[in-house]
């Protein structure tokens, strides 16, 4: 069984207006002596990385180790590199293991990225967001379409064969020939990996409040599918296979560690707000760094929370997982929960295939590119 | 007996019936001002708070010392204000011997006043006039005028008429002196035979049915073998007393007296509201008079949303029953909506409350079709079918004449509405019978109305045309012939049952375009097209298109946060339990019942 390892580097230069992941950016009230706050979490990292190693249940082959954030890249090569020496010292990590860091091209130039690939780290997966300045400017971010473009090809210089590009359509005021081009730059700079997210309006983010305010309006939901639609089809006919609502790839690049989320694989993740999985538990760090290192100095485990899943929840995970990225495994399905899912949801699967959202190859129930439009409410229907 | 009065309070709704009941009580004590919170302290149901009007009846025993410096025992039977509860007015009226009748100084006579003062003249009750909020601005310039209204309708004397205040208290002293004064004591015989009536029944969870009853004559005392007369059932009486703020034990009730009786009854249909108790060992010949048995006017389907919750949902119904006489239901069956109950209701706000008791207390999750009214349909072969669910309508070909219900309705108007009171009641197929004036700028306006169309939106069409000034009251007349027909929703080609109607075939066109055009923004969207039809018959009259949905899926990168995308999935399924599958297609709750919400 493949198993993971997550980090969360809570640290970003600026905060863009719409994330709702944990981080902390020099002008927050809690960062004093921003040098000094990372020095202070690296240290709480290590020792949370130690902590969990000393359980002999959590001994298993990694395959996989995902820098994120915040702005991983925002460490230095050297912090990188003694995370990972530290990992592997504390860990069996598969020699071919995937070593991915999100990487902010703001944040990076190319001594940096040839660090980076001589520290072992093999995949970046790099926030591109769009290439048109204005877009830039409104989701604040630090760096320019130039900047993006210069950091995937100095990537590629530095040694790296597996990038992934961030971009996010559904921007207000985005029209079809805008996000057209976003794709069209993207996929000229030959990445192996693409991931379209749709812009979310999340609670307590600067983004919500614009809205709420009428600042700005939220694309009409109709532009919103024609937007989906079209990446699809765009990536498709450039031969990026989709193997998630939201995930591109070359054949043979698929993000294995975030296949094997969806896979509900196990996963250990270290640093504030981090969440794991291991043989049907879930639990999830403290989401303040404060507390973190409070409680890692008391010697305790950061966990904020906490839950087995019970039989049920663990067969509606496998199946709206399952829709969501490379299919349910019917016969597998069965096997494991004494389900038949065509008895059970027969007619609505019936008429999934008849209608071509989803198509059923070798006992996998997969959705179709229409499907993943409809994906969560095909989940709904699965009740 | 002597010192007993058993009264109750008419009144219009919000013309401040239970705001005086709560001064009664603070006056006598039975209550201390610090207890009593802004809202009504009978009104003790949650959706009687909220909603400001008293559905239930309610009991509760006073202890005053009169001017003369006597102690009297009043027993105050609280009453329901609005329209769909006549029948417990006429309850709590059987139960007493006088009536305090409250009139709003600026709102003057009003329907239910005078169909309530009706009521108590026929119970040959006492009443007492009381004109209310007197310290209101505009109660000046109405006062005369409205004095003259009530000594018209009483056929009184100015000097009978209290005035005053509920809510600054002005006037509850002589209202308490009145009803001493002018209320004669209960008559009866403590020494005869037992006759309890039950005027009311409630359920608790561990003593079972309690009956809430009127001595009228004989004596009952704990440990006796009673007998409940209309079914012959025996119970003995484990508990007796009196109702005060809570119940008081006191061990025995006689002749005149106001309590309640615990017997260990746990089947809820033995305590019937308007049966007599007796005693086992020494009955009395017979009964007193029942009331009137109620006649629910309106039908509706109860359905759970989960077709496994059915006998969940027989089980809270049984017990509402108790609490409730006037609520009737027997079970049927839909296609569309499986196994569940045709519901007979007082009116349309009985049906609401009825629909959220069954959510709130019982925590059912319902499925309420469209209300109608029970139609008489005689066949081309001779045989009469009593129709109360439009889905049992046999078909035309069969029919040879369809009755519906009419009522005779009265509506209390400024003269300068009379205008859009007639239209409103033209356009619902009314025959206008009278118009008489109370006084130069006050109408009493008659008309003859198909139930079926006053059911639905006609008194907040009547209430707005009006700015709230006229108020309406009616009461089942006949059954007349019309020219009805049965119109059905079809999805996707589909006929859904429970989305039939019976309406006239000179608006069947317009409603089935208002119906489908309503259902198309009430269903979502579904991941195919779905076709709205309406029919009369083979003959579809409107249709309208609900398009696909294109998109529903949170492209987000959520890492490995799984929970909180798996609460997500959790929480709108939740959501999504409340829709129905018919065929494909998911219909909500709401689209059941889109007759309600339709616009002009």
């Amino acid at each position: 069984m493949n198993a993971s390892l997550y980090l969360h580097i809570p640290f970003c230069e600026h905060k863009c207006i719409y994330c709702d992941f944990y981080s902390i950016a020099p002008g927050d009230s809690a960062a004093r002596d921003y040098a000094a706050l990372i020095r202070e979490f690296l240290v709480s990292l290590e020792a949370e990385i130690r902590l969990r190693s000393a359980d002999r249940m959590l001994q298993c082959r990694f395959e996989t180790i995902f820098f994120g954030g915040g702005t991983p890249s925002l460490l230095s090569p050297s912090d990188l590199q003694r995370v990972l020496d530290l990992l592997r010292s504390c860990f069996t990590i598969d020699p071919d293991a995937e070593v991915t860091v999100e990487t902010n091209p703001g944040t990076v130039d190319p001594e940096k990225l040839a660090a980076f690939r001589a520290a072992g780290i093999n995949r970046l997966s790099i926030g591109i967001q769009s290439f048109h300045e204005d877009d830039l400017r409104f989701l604040t971010r630090i760096h320019s379409s130039d900047q993006a473009k210069a950091c995937v090809r100095a990537a590629r210089d530095a040694g790296f064969q597996n990038i992934s590009l961030d971009l996010m359509f559904s921007l207000p005021g985005q029209t079809k020939e805008r996000w057209m081009q976003n794709l069209e730059e993207a996929i000229a700079l030959e990445p192996q990996h693409i991931s379209c997210y749709s812009l979310i309006v999340e609670p307590d983010t600067p983004l919500q409040r614009m809205v709420e305010t009428k600042q700005i309006a939220t694309l009409p939901p109709e532009m919103d599918a024609e937007l989906y639609e079209t990446t699809i089809q765009m990536l498709a006919s450039s031969g990026f296979q989709q193997y998630e609502v939201s995930n591109f790839a070359r054949p043979g690049f698929h993000s294995r560690h975030n296949l094997n989320y969806w896979r509900r694989g196990n996963y250990l993740g270290f640093g504030p707000s981090a969440h794991s999985h291991w043989t049907d538990v879930r639990w999830w760090n403290v989401s303040n760094l404060h507390s973190y290192t409070q409680r890692i100095a008391h010697g305790q485990a950061p966990v904020a929370g906490e839950e087995r899943l019970s039989r049920e929840q663990v067969v509606e995970e496998e199946m709206f997982l399952g829709l969501r990225s490379t299919g349910i495994d019917v016969a597998g399905f069965r096997r494991r929960h004494d389900i038949d899912l065509f008895e059970r949801y027969g007619d609505i699967i019936e008429d999934l295939l008849r209608s071509g959202l989803a198509v059923l190859e070798h006992q996998v129930l997969r959705l179709t590119s229409t499907g993943y439009s409809l994906c969560d409410e095909i989940a709904l229907r699965l009740r | 007996m002597n010192h007993i009065r058993n009264f109750c309070i008419i009144a219009h709704i919000d013309h401040g019936k239970s705001t005086l009941a709560d001064r009664l009580l603070e006056r006598t004590g039975a209550l201390s001002p610090r207890e009593m919170t802004t809202k009504q302290v009978l009104d003790d149901m949650e959706l009687e708070q909220e909603r400001g009007i008293t559905i239930k009846l309610h009991a509760i025993q006073l202890h005053y010392k009169a001017a003369g410096g006597t102690d009297y025992t009043l027993n105050l039977i609280d009453t329901p204000g609005h329209v769909d509860f006549t029948y417990e007015v006429s309850r709590s009226l059987a139960a007493c011997e006088g009536a305090v009748l409250v009139v709003d100084a600026t709102q003057g006579v009003e329907a239910q006043t005078i169909s309530n003062v009706y009521l108590a003249i026929e119970a040959g009750l006492e009443i007492i006039p009381f004109i209310n909020k007197i310290d209101l601005p505009s109660a000046k310039t109405m006062m005369d005028n409205v004095k003259h209204q009530v000594m018209e309708l009483l056929g009184c004397k100015e000097e009978e008429i209290i005035l005053g205040s509920a809510k600054s208290g002005v006037g509850t002293d002589e209202v308490l002196e009145a009803i001493v004064r002018r209320v004669p004591p209960p008559q009866g015989d403590p020494g005869a035979p037992l006759q309890a009536l039950i005027f009311d029944s409630i359920f608790d969870e561990y003593r079972g049915a309690i009956a809430y009853v009127r001595i009228k004559n004989g004596r009952l005392e704990e440990k006796q073998r009673i007998r409940f007369m209309s079914t012959g059932m025996e119970f003995d009486a484990d508990e007796v007393g009196v109702l005060e703020m809570k119940r008081k034990r006191t061990g025995s009730l006689e002749a005149g007296d106001v309590g309640y009786v615990i017997a260990n009854i746990k089947d809820v249909h033995e305590t019937k509201v308007g049966d007599t108790i007796t005693l086992a060992s020494r009955p009395a010949d017979k009964p007193l008079p029942g009331y009137k048995e109620v006649k629910p006017m309106v039908f509706s389907g109860l359905y759970p949303a989960n077709s496994d919750d059915f006998a969940e949902l027989r089980e809270a119904l049984e017990k509402l029953k108790l609490n409730d006489a006037s609520l009737v239901f027997e079970p049927e069956t839909s296609v569309a909506l499986g196994f569940g109950f045709r519901a007979g209701f007082l009116g349309l706000l009985h049906m609401e409350i009825i629909r959220e008791r069954l959510e709130r207390e019982y925590k059912q999750t319902l499925i309420n079709t469209v209300p109608n009214v029970e139609y008489c349909v005689y066949k081309t072969n001779g045989e009469k079918v009593i129709v109360d669910n439009p889905a049992a309508m046999p078909p035309q070909g069969v029919i040879e004449r369809v009755e519906e219900p009419f009522v005779k309705a009265q509506i209390i108007a400024p003269a300068e509405y009379i205008g859009g009171i007639m239209k409103l009641c033209m356009e619902r197929r009314g025959v206008h019978k009278n118009t008489t004036y109370l006084s130069t700028d006050r109408a009493d306006i008659q008309f003859e109305l198909p139930l079926a169309e006053i059911i639905f939106d006609f008194y907040d069409k009547l209430k707005s045309l009006s700015r709230g000034y006229a108020s309406f009251d009616y009461d089942f007349l006949e059954y007349r012939e019309s020219d009805l027909v049965k119109l059905d929703i079809l999805l996707n080609g589909e006929p859904v049952d429970a989305l039939s109607t019976i309406v006239h075939r000179t608006k069947a066109h317009e409603w089935g375009k208002k119906l489908c055009a309503k259902l198309r923004e009430l269903i979502p969207r579904q991941m195919f097209e779905v076709a709205i039809q309406a029919a009369i018959g083979s003959k579809v009259i409107a249709r309208e298109t609900l398009s696909a949905i294109r998109k529903n899926v949170l492209a987000k990168c959520y890492g490995g946060d799984i929970t909180r995308k798996r609460k997500l999935l959790e929480k709108q399924k939740e959501g999504k339990k409340r829709m129905k599958q018919v065929g494909r297609v998911e219909i909500p709750q709401e689209a059941f019942l889109a007759v309600l919400s339709m616009e002009d």
